[in-house]
């Protein structure tokens, strides 16, 4: 039977996944009992997530097992709580601590009315286009018009294990507050109850396999949105405007928002960039075309004023999906090629 | 940006450490992580960096904030520090001068 300073000898040999430090070192390894023929091995509540708990546990029992004398090997994870009693663990600050999900991808606006939500549903279904599993968290708790806009009217399931599964909507898995809305009822809360709701979204949605979330976040820069970006660990983040000047003063504040909560920022959409008269063809720049270039952003692309984008929005079927070949669709597929080159889905 | 790859809270010994994915190892007793707490509360409006000394701070839980900070609840309900991995690098590289400024107070 190896003494407890031989077991942790023994445990000084194996490296944390990805470094050179042991675990011992790091502190990861709480307590070693040695009752019998059996090693009893604690971790220490940490940020470690469940699959590198099991793959060091695996390592442990191997190379304790074949110390003389070693009968059994129990490996206990962190699963206490820090300090006892009703406290949470760590919380794991992981690139993307959603379970499943690759990407996360924010659609924000320095003010509404820009075509966000419209952004948001395009550029979802061309990320699906273009090969990827895409999920849509219509994040915009105040006027959630993301179902309206797919044409889903369906309501997402409850598990028996308490969890909501997203609806499938054109092969994109969605969530919105429109769901558990009726059409005519005033959202009519405040900061707490939103992020209580938001909380639950990211805890309770089993999203399965995902290599893009596209988040369609609610307009401005207000307390909803800066504590949703704090809430929800986003990859990156595209922002809608229209042309104008009086749009392009709200960006700024956009950017500085996303500076703020440090998320990388992957360019600007310049919506009803231009209008196409479908009488004469000329076009008409409405709101004076290509304004967004002051932001010094790199634009991803410019989508015009087309009647079939209101309709299709109306009518929950979405332009990307009814006419792929329009200028309008390819326009939408040039930004998803541009957001997937900022942010390669992550290899399952 | 270095993102930490592991956090571990040592309660026996009133420290944190933080492994980042560059593989530094990071230690941060409980003393000096609370003194140098960032919130307003702490550091106040007047550009100043300050330590504000708390005897024997206990941490009671650890969350995330996006994907750019950790935020430690203390024992006494203190948690509005917002610790952006950049300050807990800035934290650790400059332990020795932000000792030194803690200690003269």
């Amino acid at each position: 039977m190896p003494t407890e300073q031989e077991v942790r000898t023994h445990l000084q040999k194996i490296a944390y996944p990805g470094s050179r430090h042991d675990i011992v070192t790091l502190g990861l390894v709480s307590e070693i009992g040695l009752h019998g023929s059996d090693v009893v091995v604690h971790f220490r509540p940490s940020s470690a997530s469940d699959q590198v708990l099991q793959h060091l546990g695996g390592k442990i029992t191997a190379a304790l097992s074949a110390l003389p004398g070693v009968e059994h090997v129990v490996v206990h994870d962190g699963r206490r709580r820090l300090g006892g009693g009703q406290q949470r663990p760590v919380a794991a600050p992981a690139k993307s601590p959603l379970p499943g999900v690759g990407k996360v991808i924010a659609v924000a606006s320095g003010k509404g009315g820009v075509g966000k939500s419209t952004v948001s549903v395009n550029l979802a279904l061309a990320l699906k286009a273009l090969g990827n599993r895409v999920g849509v968290l219509d994040a915009d708790v105040y006027g959630p018009s993301i179902p309206l806009m797919m044409g889903s009217e369906a309501t997402p399931r409850a598990g028996d294990d308490k969890k909501i599964y997203p609806v499938e909507k054109y092969g994109i898995s969605l969530i919105s507050m429109g769901f558990f809305l009726d059409d005519q009822s005033p959202v009519i809360w405040r900061g707490p109850i939103v992020m209580g709701i938001i909380r639950q979204f990211l805890r309770d949605v089993i999203w399965g396999d995902l290599d893009y979330l596209v988040v369609d976040l609610p307009p401005g820069t207000g307390d909803a949105v800066l504590t949703l970006a704090q809430e929800i660990p986003l990859n990156g983040g595209v922002i809608v405007s229209t042309p104008q000047d009086v749009a392009l003063l709200d960006v700024n504040r956009g950017i500085a928002m996303f500076k703020q909560v440090h998320v990388p920022i992957i360019g600007i959409v310049e919506n009803m960039s231009y209008y196409l008269c479908p009488h004469c063809g000329e076009r008409e720049e409405i709101f004076g075309h290509g304004g967004v270039k002051k932001t010094g952003l790199e634009v991803l692309g410019e989508i015009p004023i087309v009647e079939e984008i209101r309709t299709g929005g109306d009518e929950g079927k979405p332009m990307v999906l009814q006419s792929p070949d329009h200028a309008v669709s390819r326009a939408f597929h040039t930004i998803a090629n541009r957001v997937m080159q900022a942010s390669p889905k992550t290899l399952h | 940006m270095p993102h930490p790859a592991l956090i571990i809270p040592v309660m026996e010994e009133k420290s944190l450490r933080i492994l980042w994915d560059d593989d530094l190892l990071s230690e941060y007793s409980f003393t000096y992580l609370r003194g140098w707490c960032p919130c307003a509360v702490c550091q106040g409006h007047g550009g100043t960096r300050n330590f504000i000394p708390v005897e024997n701070p206990q941490l009671e839980s650890i969350s995330a904030v996006g994907n750019y900070a950790i935020t430690p609840r203390w024992t006494d309900g203190h948690d509005t520090g917002i610790y952006t991995f950049e300050y807990l690098r800035t934290l650790s590289e400059q332990h020795e001068t932000l000792s030194q400024e803690q200690a003269k107070g």
